[in-house]
């Protein structure tokens, strides 16, 4: 059976439209309006895509395979999907991203093993070169993405794995893999070059791990993001080497939309992404050993302040962290806000890019709540208008609110952008204890004339002032 | 341990030590709290509310055994006289003036915790019972001025004609001068504050109030909190511009105190002569001999038309307020005397703000404490801002640009046109991905990753070109590459699907 319907010519013209529908799915996603109609546009490239390829020339054969392998995936697919809770959605984002590396070292191998084109000359060397890191991105963006999915779902520890001389041990491992390239390359025959194949696969493979387990848990954000550009680039490569365009495209998309994120991610942390790589927080002898002064003593209140103080205000400003989520709060917050509403106060939200777990992740665990998105803003729309608020309630959160980032030049956070809530009239932090947070430091907002503590589970305190 | 707390036998004084709030919060301390019948009267606290609160309603000689008394002024002789060995009285007690009770007590060995002696720390803000009765005091000044002052505050255009607004000047800005701009700039006056420290500023003109200075350079802090005594040019310029806004303003605060000394005289009797005919003076250090030359203490006087209110018990005039907010200082600090809240008393001289206040201990006089420098905003003040030397923002340089053009340059010299032209769409590709996502709100980078992940997945073009071979093992690899694409491309769109479906307005 052969279900050649498009020539070449009909397959190129429709990897067009596929693309630019692509693009307007990225497009799309710039106000939450035109986002699902985004979504929508993705969906329907990829059904143009896979239709062009099966029923143009490239495929003659096996389709009750392919239907039935890619029915079982899809199956598998939408099972995941609806099964995840948005608290795992970093874990799912990761497990995905660990399946395009996947495929793209199969892809890379099966065109290794069964070569479309005879090439010769410098073509045979790019298309060497091209087939040699394909699976080199696509092996490290596996291992990666899995060392990423047990650090992010709990199953590895997530402290920062610290290996003696770890950075020459990248460094080994980057030579060796340009090495074995190298004699991949200038192999005179395909038995030949197997062997540094199967090299470097062992390499990348833990090259991938290292990377991911050498880095903290507080960078897990930008990890995420790392990873995403990754097996975006791995699609690329994959295009250059079986000369597809809309592969080649499409993956660079990918690639660039998963930099950006790690780039605001960086910045949000005021991190340099080198840094980052290199090793998290807390790998750093000298973080512990930063003592503040004795900043005087927090000033605690009970629920009926908490309460009095909240129908005082006019305006409020909540500040989620992941702590938030964690205790599944945003749903009593939820009901809060309903409250107040019909008080005539003013709630608003306000985020820390790394406040969740992946970038925009604090949006979806409060979407979920179904807090309205248009009172959702993000830490720069804000900083600047706190004198406007009344009180600030931080829930669950720390170091994305500590001034010390601002005040003091040697604390280990110093530079990094903060929420300054302090700036408002009041501040009510809602704390377990006075333990500190992801980056170990002392938090001096606790200590401030106009910040009360309200100590207990968050989720519970927020109940009883229902 | 039993707390008593009994009506207070000063005269006019309506305020009480104790009110029904903070009584559960007392008693969670550990302690037992016996109350006077009819207490809180005169503050609108009734019996039952007590009662409710935990409080046991006793006779007066039995309270007077308890362990500990509270009060707000400082006893009298009769009631010094009924205070028993080893009793601790806390209460407003001025230990510097009042020397010969300050020894009784310490003949009699009963314990003296001093309100007015809480030091000036950031951490004793909660403690200190001299700036929430400041505080009612500012604000109450204003309403006494209101009261008899014959027009609105605020300005109206009405049918009949237009209301200016009235013209208020506040000196000192501290508590009580800080709670007097916002209660007057509330009421719709135009106010303007003078200080002689310039780091208030800002406050006082975050309270809506105009800030005046004089031109000559001089800083009225000090290390203890209060403002200290400034040179003689100061003094004279200070001097010609209350001159100056006496002419003008309908309403004078005057709130300037320096501690241990007579509140220096800051409205003469040549000023007032310069004010309008119905215009205020209202003199808040007239407990310390008056910032105004012509004040009378406790008295409202009448110059020329223009009325001097020289009242000391402004807080009492406002006995619910005061006494809530006394009895929340007093809980604080039954806080920090009861370290394991088991309700006994610890007296612990190490720390700073218990050592402050405590000025008889076991039949010794330790008033004076030793001195601790305090003043917080100071320190803060010598800070320099910091530089935020943000490590991301390299700066602009030529070199990544010619690396890139040079890399660009050794490609086109050796590759083949096919990689030229696979090349150029990437790179391209690499620029409208970059310009379309930076549009993506932040909001939504979370379906952003999910729908890349599907995005990705277009590789699956990749495997599926390959499937139709005829070997085993390439099919076998290419199948399953197929397979875990469809996984994400499902997953991913369908995830993404749920996300979206959440934001909503």
């Amino acid at each position: 059976m052969n279900l050649e319907i498009f020539n070449m010519e009909v397959v190129r013209a429709l990897y067009v439209v596929s693309t630019v529908l692509f693009i307007l799915t990225l497009g799309g996603l710039s106000n939450p309006e035109t986002s699902r109609r985004g979504n929508q546009y993705g969906i329907f490239a990829m059904l143009i895509a896979i239709t062009a390829t099966i029923l143009g020339p490239q495929v003659s054969g096996n389709y009750s395979i392919m239907i039935i392998v890619i029915l079982l995936g899809g199956s598998l697919g939408l099972l995941l999907s609806k099964r995840v809770k948005m608290t795992e959605m970093p874990e799912l984002v990761a497990i995905l991203h660990s399946l395009v590396g996947l495929a793209a070292v199969l892809v890379g191998l099966v065109n290794f093993i069964n070569p479309i084109n005879e090439y010769v000359d410098v073509e045979k060397t790019i298309h060497s070169i091209e087939i040699y890191l394909g699976i080199f991105i696509g092996m490290v963006t596996f291992s990666g993405s899995i060392v990423a999915f047990g650090k992010l779902s709990g199953k590895v520890s997530g402290n920062p794995l610290v290996l003696p001389g770890k950075h020459y041990l990248n460094l080994i491992m980057v030579l060796a893999i340009i090495f074995y390239g190298y004699q991949f390359v200038s192999a005179e025959t395909i038995d030949l070059s197997v062997y540094p194949l199967a090299i470097m696969l062992t390499i990348s493979f833990l090259f991938g791990i290292h990377l991911v387990a050498s880095i903290g848990g507080a960078d897990m954000p930008v990890v995420v993001s790392m990873l995403n550009s990754y097996s975006g680039w791995a699609a690329s490569v994959t295009g250059f080497m079986l000369s597809n365009d809309l592969l080649i495209v499409v993956g660079a998309l990918v690639g660039s939309s998963g930099a950006i994120l790690s780039y605001i991610m960086c910045r949000a942390m005021n991190r340099s992404f080198i840094s980052v790589i290199a090793g998290g927080f807390g790998s750093d002898s000298s973080v512990a050993s930063v003592k503040t002064e004795d900043q005087g003593e927090v000033q605690a209140i009970d629920i009926d302040e908490f309460k009095s103080m909240i129908t005082a205000s006019n305006k409020i400003a909540i500040i989620p962290g992941y702590g938030m989520a964690v205790a599944q709060a945003q749903f009593v917050v939820n009901q809060m806000i309903d409250i107040l509403k019909n008080k005539n106060i003013e709630v608003i939200f306000v985020i820390h890019p790394v406040a969740g777990r992946m970038p925009g992740h604090m949006n979806v665990l409060l979407a979920e709540a179904k807090i309205p998105y248009d009172i959702v803003y993000e830490m720069d729309e804000v900083n600047d208008g706190f004198k406007n608020i009344d009180l600030s309630i931080v829930i669950g959160a720390n170091d994305i609110v500590n001034p010390s980032a601002l005040e003091d030049p040697n604390s280990p956070i110093a530079g990094m952008p903060v929420i300054e809530c302090w700036r408002g009239s009041h501040t009510v932090v809602l704390k377990r204890g006075m333990s500190t947070g992801y980056a170990g430091v002392e938090n001096p907002l606790f200590f401030k004339g106009n910040t009360r503590m309200l100590f207990g589970d968050a989720k519970e305190s927020l109940l009883k002032t229902l | 341990m039993d707390i008593g707390i009994l009506k207070e036998s000063a005269h006019q004084e309506r305020r009480v030590a104790i009110t029904p709030s903070v009584i559960s919060k007392i008693r969670k301390l550990g302690y037992n709290i016996f109350v006077e019948k009819e207490l809180g009267l005169d503050a609108n606290f009734s019996d039952s509310e007590y009662v409710e609160a935990g409080a046991i309603i006793s006779d007066i000689s039995s309270i007077w055994s308890c362990d500990v008394i509270l009060k707000i002024n400082k006893p009298n002789e009769d009631e010094a006289a009924k205070l028993s060995k080893n009793q601790t009285l806390i209460s407003f007690f001025s230990p510097a003036t009042h020397s010969v009770l300050l020894k009784k007590c310490a003949k009699d060995n009963i314990n003296i915790l001093s309100m007015d002696s809480v030091p000036r720390i950031s951490r004793a803000q909660k403690m200190d019972a001299l700036s929430s009765m400041a505080n009612v005091a500012g604000s109450r000044a204003v309403i006494e001025a209101a009261h008899i002052f014959g027009r609105f505050f605020g300005g109206q255009i009405t049918a009949a004609g237009k209301i200016p607004p009235a013209k208020v000047l506040i000196i000192g800005a501290g508590v009580a001068g800080l709670s007097a701009i916002g209660t007057a700039s509330s009421l719709g006056a135009i106010v303007r504050a003078f200080d002689t420290r310039p780091e208030v500023k800002e406050q006082v003109e975050s309270l809506g109030a105009q800030f005046l200075t004089v031109s000559l350079n001089e800083d009225g802090s000090s290390t203890d909190g209060y403002a200290k005594v400034m040179s003689k040019e100061f003094i004279d310029a200070e001097m010609s511009l209350f001159k100056e806004q006496c002419k003008d303003v309908d309403i004078i605060i005057t709130t300037a105190l320096i501690p241990g000394k007579e509140a220096p005289k800051l409205i003469t009797k040549e000023m007032i002569d310069l004010m309008k005919p119905g215009s205020v003076i209202v003199d808040l250090a007239s407990q310390q001999g008056g910032n105004c030359e012509l004040c009378i203490r406790d008295e409202i006087s009448n110059y020329n038309g223009i009325k001097i209110i020289g009242y000391t018990d402004l807080p009492s005039r406002l006995a619910s307020q005061s006494s809530e907010l006394y009895a929340n200082n007093l809980y604080h600090i039954l806080d920090e005397l009861t370290p394991n809240n088991d309700g006994i008393i610890d007296i612990n001289m190490e720390d700073d703000v218990i050592r402050g206040m405590t000025v008889v201990k076991n039949g010794i006089i330790t008033y004076p404490p030793p001195k601790i420098q305090v003043s917080l905003t100071h320190k803060v003040e010598e800070k320099k801002p910091v530089d935020l030397n943000p490590v991301i923002e390299k700066k602009d340089s030529l070199i990544p640009a010619l690396i890139a053009i040079s890399v660009l340059f050794l490609v086109g010299a050796f590759a083949p046109e096919s990689f030229m032209n696979h090349f150029t769409v990437f790179v391209l590709a690499c620029f409208v991905g970059y310009m379309v996502i930076w549009n993506v709100t932040a909001s939504l980078h979370t379906p952003l990753m999910s729908v890349t992940n599907a995005v990705s997945s277009i590789i699956i073009i990749g495997a599926l070109t390959q499937i139709s071979s005829v070997d085993t093992l390439s099919l076998i690899l290419s199948g399953f590459a197929v397979f875990i694409a469809s996984i994400n491309i499902f997953g991913g769109f369908a995830v993404t699907k749920r996300i979206l479906g959440m934001f909503k307005k």
